[in-house]
């Protein structure tokens, strides 16, 4: 790799607004030949927005894109893959009722006088098969291939069109360790044979051991770029958070209270085998660490009412409690900050006023029914200066705010009600770095004042800045408990990789 | 009121003036217009009023992001049950079904046993068509009934008579009484007759029939009788014509209504509501997808309602006439002029219409249930989160749109005083979804306003009127509001999207 040789792909002084957000500014990007460089950035920093830029899926509101040095314009997709740009999606864009080889030359089939030619697909197919080492047969149908295959047919489906630059966005997240493995092989095999990777992943240890180069984002600008041997976790950290970790957490352990929540073997309807027992006092905050699909979610759902758990005793303040509804928790004291709070968390459609207001109509109301419009008012306008929510007035819709600023419409909802029990999924998800810090400044009050706080996080350095006290969970169980005092990166992860485990790659 | 309802207020308002300008002759005189005809408006007034009203629930139902497609069968069903349970049967007194009668031997065999019933000496009356047949009774006999394969059927009786004069094999008798005394002297006055030995007490608005085996027959409606000892005095408000005599014979006959007025009217709406229910558990509980339950609805209460009249017209008949079909045909007279021969008046149906617009937009807007409604249909998952019992709010959509389109179908079959069961609220339930998406509902749920609802259907009424009053063949109807209401939703849709680019600018650079 020479410095002097043409750029494969170059992005100059690009830009995007969104409604609300400036997604991108003045952003710059180098991706050589035959080169892995990481991208990476906190949630909301700008990557996923650079890639659809690359991928054709948005138009730049300002700057150039430039492959082999020469100025294109990617205003679909079919232009980013004509110019040798594939993006792998996240959520994977494969047909499930078609079989491999259809699924890898969807939408351009060789045909014979309009009629597919089978013979044509499966021949083609097993060949790119082979080239990333995907041993199964083009004929077999998707629906039968684990995550991580469909993930390599993905890969094969952009090798066959003959990419020269792969964009994978957060590869690894549903991935077991094992097939994780597999595909570090395969991404180093297609480096190999010449082609680029913009890797874009939360997982440091994974980016450490794979990037050449790390380009790093942070609220939509060009926060750094590390040289392979400048790459380390702390100095990645670092540059995406633009602070020191021990500034931007700034937990001081409280002495807590009576125990507010305790559950007793309870059993969700997702593990039904594993029993959880723990509880939770007062003012204190709690992370729930593990990694993706450990149960975490399922737990709080559970705690909330949203899925009736099998079994099991849950007691708020010594009083039992039957969760068969979100209504009986939250007549309990329990509130749920949900992870996807556009799907769950805000009637985006509808005003900051009648959101905050929803969960606290039925309490409010006056004789008859009728709304309270007096108290909804008031309580709003008190979360809106409360959480310094940026809103011009508490009309303006859910859908027009920042991230952060809907994550604060949702905390204001709850807080409205006065709960004795927050249960955070995945919190700052998705917002950006300054309203993320007045999310961990709120529950640090919240906390103070006597609340139970519950978060879940998939965040290493939330947890470990955020939490009095973590549990980890693996597959369904908590497999630990861990005081601040001992708290570590390597001590959550083995417990979240279930102990035995210890060879697991996937550690960030 | 938001931009979209001012929108299609402001397509009102111009159809409401095209069709003025349109009608009138010479344009200038506008009081020449036919639209503007007293009759027409209150015409479409009435339209508007019951189309309204199914518009009204339907959007209850769009507005949680579902779908009634069974409005017009629950209009039709409405009807037809209204219709059996408002049925009123004539029934005179000690009357049997013929199963035989020989002119030969002057005998008729009845089913059933009317020993004791009759006796020797008793008139009958023979029903026979338009013409009377009078018996008298010689003699009364009980017999086992036997059909052709000598099996038991039960009990008859064997009646010798008098008069008999043609063989018949169905047909009733009944017990025919002499006039004891009528009056008055004067035969162009109101009359009364006096009975004796009526075995039921007459009431107004039962009915007397008198008959006569070569004048004739009489109907008349009973307004009021008198008991004294065996002898009953009935008045009428009818006079008895110049020909009538002691030689005619009477049939009282005893009003039998199935239900009061309020109770039929109660039932019906009751168990729409029902049917909402079931809607309503199937969407939220099976998970099934509203359109295939409605969808389903719409076949099952269209072929339960041509059951259940045997697909024969349902008519009110003139025994509402005064009571309850003024609710759908009747109407408030305001102004009168040319000595009385024009009158312009508020349709009844208006006063039920306004009278459900406005609960339903209290209900909508300032209630918690109405914001609920609104939440759930813009996104049902953050609704359950914030703790609302989603289900149930959807379930009461149901019922509420279901109950509209009852009501609906009350007041439509009532002001057409017949329905033929096949055809009645045929397409309505488009009628009322169509209204609904004008006024601004959106079929992905969560938008709607009872105003735009009422506009909306106001221009579909509007549309049909042009079309009349304009000559364009009514084949093309369906056509010209189709392309209205596509013309309408796009425009919303363009305008709303320009609207939100720009807020989404404006939001963007502060």
């Amino acid at each position: 790799m020479s410095e002097v040789e043409t750029p494969l792909l170059e992005v100059r002084q690009v830009g995007k607004q969104f409604p609300g957000v400036r997604a991108l500014h003045d952003v710059d990007l180098l991706v050589q030949h035959a080169e892995v460089l990481a991208v990476i950035g906190e949630n909301g920093a700008g990557k996923s927005t650079l890639m659809k830029i690359l991928a054709g899926v948005q138009l730049p509101d300002s700057g150039q894109v430039l492959i082999d040095g020469k100025p294109v314009i990617l205003d679909s997709v079919k232009a980013s893959l004509d110019s040798g740009v594939a993006l792998i999606h996240q959520e994977l864009n494969l047909a499930e009722n078609l079989q491999v080889g259809e699924n890898i030359y969807l939408g351009r089939e060789p045909n014979r006088c309009g009629f597919i030619d089978r013979k044509q697909i499966n021949q083609d197919a097993a060949k790119v098969l082979k080239q990333i080492g995907l041993d199964v047969s083009p004929t077999k149908p998707l629906s039968e291939l684990s995550i991580g295959q469909r993930q390599m047919v993905e890969i094969a489906k952009a090798m066959s069109v003959g990419a020269r630059v792969l964009i994978m966005d957060e590869p690894t997240s549903s991935l077991s360790s094992a097939e994780a493995e597999r595909l570090f092989e395969v991404v180093h095999d297609l480096r190999r044979s010449g082609v680029s990777i913009i890797y874009i992943s939360h997982r440091l240890g994974e980016v450490k051991a794979l990037a050449d180069r790390v380009v790093v984002l942070r609220d939509g600008e060009n926060a750094g770029l590390l040289k392979r041997n400048e790459i380390s976790h702390d100095s990645m950290v670092r540059m995406m958070v633009g602070r020191d970790i021990s500034q931007f957490y700034s937990r001081e352990t409280l002495a807590t209270g009576d125990v507010v929540l305790s559950v007793e073997g309870l059993r969700t309807p997702t593990w039904p085998e594993h029993e959880l027992d723990f509880t939770i006092r007062q003012g204190e905050i709690v992370g729930i660490s593990g990694l993706v699909g450990a149960g975490r979610t399922e737990m709080l759902r559970t705690l909330f009412g949203v899925d009736y758990p099998i079994a099991g005793k849950v007691v708020v303040e010594g009083t039992p409690v039957d969760l068969s509804s979100p209504l009986t928790a939250i007549n309990a004291g329990i509130a749920l900050v949900p992870e996807d709070r556009k799907l769950n968390g805000l009637v985006i459609d509808m005003s900051v006023r009648h959101n905050i207001g929803l969960a606290a109509l039925s309490r409010n109301r006056l004789l008859g029914g009728f709304l309270n419009h007096r108290v909804e008012r008031r309580d709003t306008s008190q979360m809106i200066n409360d959480l310094r929510i940026k809103t011009p007035n508490d009309n303006q819709i859910a859908r027009f705010l920042s991230g952060g600023n809907q994550q604060k419409v949702v905390l204001g909802k709850w807080l409205s009600m006065l709960p004795k029990i927050l249960l955070l999924d995945e919190p700052t998800r998705g917002i950006d770095v300054g309203a993320k810090q007045e999310i961990y400044q709120l529950m640090e009050k919240l906390a103070k004042e006597g609340l139970a706080v519950l978060f879940v996080s998939s965040e290493m350095e939330e947890i470990m800045g955020m939490s009095d006290r973590t549990i980890v969970m693996h597959e369904g169980r908590i497999t630990g408990e861990l005081q601040r005092s001992e708290l570590s990166e390597e001590a959550i992860m083995q417990l979240a990789t279930g102990k035995a485990n210890e060879g697991a790659t996937v550690i960030d | 009121m938001n931009a979209k309802s001012l929108g299609i207020f402001g397509l009102l308002v111009m159809l409401f003036v095209f069709m003025v300008l349109m009608t009138s002759d010479p344009w200038t005189d506008i009081f020449s217009s036919t639209f503007l005809q007293s009759n027409n408006l209150e015409n479409l007034l009435r339209r508007v009023s019951m189309y309204g009203l199914l518009g009204i629930g339907v959007a209850f139902v769009i507005i949680t992001g579902g779908i009634d497609l069974s409005v017009g069968s629950i209009v039709c069903l409405a009807g037809c049950l209204l219709g059996i349970f408002l049925q009123v049967d004539y029934e005179p007194a000690s009357v049997f079904d013929v199963r035989s009668a020989n002119s030969q031997q002057q005998s008729v065999v009845v089913y059933g046993n009317a020993d004791g019933t009759y006796k020797a000496g008793d008139k009958l009356r023979m029903y026979r068509g338009r013409r009377p047949a009078l018996l008298t009774v010689l003699d009364v006999e009980p017999v086992q009934l036997a059909n052709s394969d000598n099996k038991s059927i039960g009990v008859g009786t064997v009646l010798k008579v008098e008069g008999l004069s043609r063989d018949e094999d169905s047909g009733q008798v009944a017990m025919a009484f002499e006039i004891a005394d009528f009056g008055p002297a004067e035969k162009d006055q109101p009359a009364w007759v006096s009975l004796r030995d009526v075995p039921f007490d007459l009431t107004a608005r039962d009915r007397v029939t008198f008959f006569h085996p070569t004048l004739g027959l009489k109907d008349l409606v009973v307004s009021a009788a008198t008991q004294d000892g065996s002898v009953s005095r009935i008045e009428f408000e009818q006079t008895l014509g110049e020909r009538f005599s002691k030689e005619w014979m009477a049939v009282p006959t005893e009003r039998q209504q199935r239900m009061a007025i309020p109770l039929a009217i109660l039932s019906v709406l009751g168990i729409a509501g029902l049917l909402g229910l079931i809607h309503g558990l199937l969407v939220t509980r099976v998970h099934l997808q509203p359109f295939v339950v409605t969808l389903c609805g719409l076949l099952i209460y269209r072929g339960i309602s041509r059951w259940l009249v045997d697909d024969n017209p349902v008519g009110f008949g003139i025994e509402y006439k005064e009571t309850l079909s003024p609710l759908g045909s009747g109407k408030l007279t305001l102004f009168e002029w040319g000595d009385g021969a024009n009158t312009f008046g508020i349709p009844y149906p208006l006063f039920v219409f306004l009278c459900a617009a406005v609960v339903a937009a209290v209900f909508l807007n300032l209630t918690i249930w109405g914001r609920y409604l609104m939440a759930l249909g813009s996104n049902e998952e953050a609704a359950r989160y914030s703790g609302i019992r989603t289900g149930r709010v959807t379930i009461l959509a149901y019922v509420i749109c279901t109950v509209c389109a009852a009501t609906g179908g009350i007041l439509f079959a009532l002001d057409s005083g017949s329905i033929s069961p096949s055809s009645f609220g045929n397409f309505y339930e488009l009628y009322a979804i169509a209204a609904a998406v004008l006024g601004g509902c959106s079929l992905r749920g969560g938008e709607g306003s009872i105003f735009g609802v009422i506009a909306g259907t106001a221009v579909m009424m509007l549309l049909n009127n042009l079309i009349l009053l304009l000559k364009i063949p009514d084949r093309l109807e369906f056509t010209i509001i189709g392309l209205v209401i596509l013309v309408g939703v796009t425009l919303d849709e363009t305008v709303r999207r320009i609207a939100a680019r720009r807020r989404a600018m404006k939001s963007a650079s502060n």
